[in-house]
């Protein structure tokens, strides 16, 4: 029994997943709109926008802790 | 009154800059990815035929509490991480960027300078960690069936002495350093330290602050509580206390400026 | 009865000692600098006085009140480098400390916003400090140490890191504070000094060589100066000149000769009684006094 990829995405009830993953968008346009607006980093500041893009989750909670100037 | 002053300007300050969105997020996604993840993975290892044919998938699913008790895993180790990094320059970079010399040459009360600076991050840390526990017990109780309400709210009073416990350590080591990564990398340290004595240390006494991770685990599963958790939660209350004051104290002697 | 009386003050920093038995006495509506060449420790004086550092010894005392007390009420500090929470606008940030001084709500909105009149920032009180330039920080600066109306201001180096026009706005500021308030402000700059200050502190080395007005510090040097103008030639009356007793040191630049003399009076009439009798083309004599400059190499140097 062949199993394709729609099915697999199909099977996770999305009505339950759904807010967790709203939840996630907020974070990483949070971290973008700071990142925006910041004047400088603690190192490069296209570096921190690297990592908060592809790091799911773990790149914007890592900007804010490390990335991010405190008197900014 | 002063202490209020310093208490709005931190909580300005954690709204300013997005720390008021951004952490208790941060504990919401701790709390209950694990238990959701877990959920669902036999089900998508399946799906996605990675198993080989006919075998069945034999993980036993976990029961309510167990699933419930994910999240302080996750918690213990990345929630503790983002509170002492959170704080580790809440003090020090303070000093570091010479803010201080403007802040403390007016008549403000080190007392109060501390104490509004860490009550303002235990809001923070205990309403998100809150809502975390929230979550997950929500994700709990439509995937893996009923966990009482007040299982929740009595593990999160608990933890919650465990948090304001690794949140005064992280203060406590601002007064003596004034270089953040330094202050974050002994904190850890120590918080790491405490824990693996736990093992040793709990053949010999039963109050431990960091026993307190397994009361927590004793009262998620059987609902029940014993005698010695009362007297750790004293202890690690006395020790929170004993450590801010001794703060203010070292402060007061340091030096403040350059 | 004075207003601020340090008594034999004393700072070492890991066995080295930068302040070394500094006494002086301020009153009260002076403005006073603090003047020395950087390293002197001008900074540690006044942060010692403001209570960010504790001395190795020594006693200050504030209208009788010791340092043991917290006199932090009484005092205005601005640091050379003042930093600011930049996240706050100007208006939030003095309204902030006007309140950890214990002024009212009104009042500090009040006083926040006279300041800032005051001191040209009220057009970008709502702007956040982060996009302030130096000069206007600087000017923050100052409202921030006012902000309690202290009985004394003490502002470090308010001025050596702006430029020419930054720099006369805080002149101007300081000099129209000295209405309101005792002021001790710090300065390598000699003409700053001279400028705006009642009277000299003068720091050199961790010691302190002379406190008191310009002119006093002139007359201990119980130096004056005559400044003789030649139609050509000066250099032929050098001599003549050295053999007067009164005479110490002559230089010649061009036309002029400067001379170093004690007892002025007598060495007036007798320069005068010279160039009459020997009919020297002379087309000027002035009797001038050494430079703030001069003063000042010749204390430190001594």
């Amino acid at each position: 029994m062949e199993q394709t990829f729609s099915e697999v995405i199909s099977s996770i009830p999305w009505g339950i997943v759904a807010p967790l993953l709203v939840i996630q968008a907020i974070l990483l346009i949070v971290a973008l709109v700071d990142w925006f607006r910041i004047e400088r980093t603690n190192g490069p500041k296209w570096v921190w926008l690297i990592i908060i893009l592809f790091f799911n989750i773990l790149g914007p909670i890592l900007y804010f802790l490390i990335g991010r100037r405190n008197n900014g | 009154m002063q202490w209020m002053t310093l208490f709005q300007k931190e909580t300005l300050e954690n709204w300013r800059n997005f720390k008021w969105l951004w952490v208790p997020i941060t504990f919401i996604l701790l709390a209950a990815l694990d238990p959701v993840t877990t959920h669902y993975l036999p089900v998508i290892l399946e799906k996605s035929g990675e198993l080989p044919e006919g075998a069945t998938f034999d993980l036993p699913t976990p029961t309510p509490p167990e699933a419930f008790l994910l999240s302080f895993g996750q918690l213990n180790l990345l929630g503790v991480a983002v509170v002492l990094l959170m704080t580790m320059g809440i003090i020090a970079s303070e000093r570091k960027s010479g803010v201080t010399e403007l802040i403390l040459v007016k008549p403000v009360r080190y007392t109060a300078y501390i104490t509004a600076k860490w009550a303002s991050t235990l809001v923070l840390i205990l309403v998100s960690l809150f809502l975390g526990l929230l979550t997950s017990w929500y994700y709990v109780n439509i995937l893996y069936g009923d966990l009482a309400f007040t299982i929740m709210l009595g593990s999160f009073f608990l933890y919650s002495v465990w948090m304001t416990f690794v949140l005064t350590i992280s203060i406590f080591m601002n007064v003596f350093f004034k270089t953040p990564g330094l202050v974050g990398f002994l904190s850890i340290a120590l918080i790491i330290l405490i824990n693996s004595l736990n093992g040793l240390v709990s053949r010999f006494i039963d109050w431990y602050p960091s026993q307190i991770n397994t009361y927590i685990r004793t009262y998620v599963i059987n609902g029940t509580t014993n005698g010695d958790l009362l007297l750790t939660i004293i202890i690690t209350l006395l020790l929170i206390i004993v450590m801010l004051i001794s703060s203010v104290l070292v402060f007061r002697k340091k030096e403040l400026a350059a | 009865m004075s207003f601020i009386h340090v008594q034999h003050l004393n700072k070492q920093f890991d066995g080295t000692a930068v302040i070394e038995d500094v006494s002086f006495q301020l009153e009260k509506g002076m403005c006073v600098s603090l003047l020395g060449p950087n390293g002197a420790g001008k900074t540690t004086t006044l942060r010692i006085l403001s209570g960010l550092m504790k001395p190795t010894s020594g006693i200050i005392t504030f209208e009788g009140k010791s340092n043991k007390e917290d006199i932090r009420s009484w005092i205005g500090y601005l640091p050379q480098y003042p930093v600011f929470h930049n996240w706050m606008s100007g208006r939030e940030f003095l309204i902030y400390v006007a309140r950890l001084a214990y002024l009212s709500k009104k009042e500090a909105a009040s006083r926040a916003d006279q300041l800032l009149q005051k001191v040209g920032l009220h057009d970008a009180k709502n702007r956040r400090i982060g996009k302030y330039s130096g000069g206007m920080k600087q000017r923050l600066g100052i409202a921030q140490a006012m902000i309690h109306r202290p009985k004394l201001i003490m502002l470090d180096e308010p001025v050596s890191s702006l430029d020419p026009n930054g720099r006369r706005e805080v002149l101007n500021l300081i000099d129209e504070l000295k209405k309101e308030t005792t002021i001790l402000f710090s300065t390598h700059i000699l003409s700053d000094a001279e400028e705006v200050s009642d009277r000299l502190l003068l720091l050199h080395n961790g010691t302190l060589h002379h406190s008191g007005t310009i002119e006093e510090l002139q007359a201990t040097q119980a130096v004056n100066r005559i400044i003789l103008r030649f139609d050509s030639q000066p250099e032929r009356y050098i001599e003549q000149l050295d053999s007067l007793p009164e005479v110490i040191h002559i230089e010649q630049n061009r036309e002029a000769l400067y001379i170093e003399a004690n007892k002025i009076e007598a060495a007036r009439s007798a320069i005068l009684h010279q160039a009459a009798q020997y009919q020297w083309p002379l087309t000027s004599f002035e009797i001038g006094r050494l430079s703030l400059e001069e003063l000042f190499m010749k204390v430190v140097n001594k």
